[in-house]
């Protein structure tokens, strides 16, 4: 186990490489989300407007 | 037949009910296809026997590098789509292409920094595929900061779509960096029409982790471009659809 995390004296670039990557895949599934999440919350104020709009 | 097909994604209500059904179906196969990559590159394909296990950074940093170029391809389409067609939802399309295409633009630049350190002794080296690369993240930027400049939508629409289908030839100058030029970056050991210069064991991780994250572009694509539609939406009756739903 601890010869996979050493990586052939390479852990230091390996490692977060995989880890910058791995969040920024993350980070993307979160941010797309969020930005549907937001653009539904407005679209209900925006209904809601204009119902109350005589 | 084709054409309705096309017609009717092009109406914002449709486009978002397709988008909303199609997700998971994009979305699992990317998170199976990553997760197995990542076990495969990790932990079964060999060390290299010249690399050792620095060359395991190739199943993050190909496929980064491979989103940054497909991101700007299909935003740059969308982007001519829009404008040679008038076609709104494609300038929707080109608007959520440009946040994950920067984002894997870095990773891909990163990742191949970290790379380089001890393969070629240097974080950084002014050379054609890494400053196209880099020119490649601030065409993004530049769209970004363009699109948020621009009050009006129509008009950060139009401007930012010029922007994108001129930056377009950028693309084949990092494709062909290493070719056209003496550069410290290996050529293509995969994208050739030739054999691939990889055994099977170190090849079928790559090939996961390409298509995982082409499947995952094309996911958070959908779930961005639901969100892009309904912003720019104004008719009462289709927006109170698309919240029932």
């Amino acid at each position: 186990m601890s010869t996979f995390f050493y990586m052939g004296g390479y852990a230091a670039f390996v490692w977060p490489s995989y880890a910058l990557t791995l969040a920024i895949v993350l980070l993307n599934v979160l941010w797309a989300r969020r930005a549907l999440a937001r653009a539904r919350v407005e679209a209900r104020r925006r209904l809601a407007s204009q119902a109350g709009a005589p | 037949m084709a054409w309705t097909w096309f017609h009717r994604l092009a109406s914002p209500p449709h486009l978002y009910a397709f988008a909303a059904r199609a997700t998971p179906w994009l979305g699992w196969p990317a998170t199976l296809l990553i997760l197995g990559g990542l076990y495969g590159g990790l932990v079964l394909a060999p060390p290299d026997y010249q690399q050792g296990d620095d060359f395991r950074i190739i199943y993050v940093h190909a496929p980064s590098a491979w989103m940054s170029l497909m991101v700007y391809v299909t935003m740059a389409s969308a982007a001519a789509i829009a404008l040679i067609w008038r076609m709104k939802v494609a300038h929707a399309v080109a608007a959520s292409c440009a946040p994950i295409g920067a984002s894997f633009t870095l990773a891909a630049l990163v990742t191949g920094s970290l790379w380089g350190r001890k393969m070629w002794g240097t974080y950084w080296e002014w050379d054609p595929r890494l400053t196209s690369e880099l020119i490649l993240l601030f065409l993004y930027i530049g769209y970004m900061a363009l699109r948020s400049a621009i009050e009006e939508l129509q008009r950060a629409d139009r401007a930012s779509a010029l922007l994108a289908i001129v930056g377009v030839v950028n693309v084949p100058i990092i494709h062909y960096s290493v070719i056209w030029w003496n550069s410290l970056h290996q050529a293509p050991s995969v994208m050739k029409l030739a054999k691939p210069a990889m055994p099977a064991s170190m090849l079928a991780p790559l090939l996961m982790m390409l298509a995982g994250f082409t499947l995952l572009f094309g996911a958070l694509l959908l779930v961005r471009v639901r969100a892009e539609v309904l912003r720019r939406e104004r008719s009462a009756g289709w927006i109170r659809a698309a919240l029932a739903g």
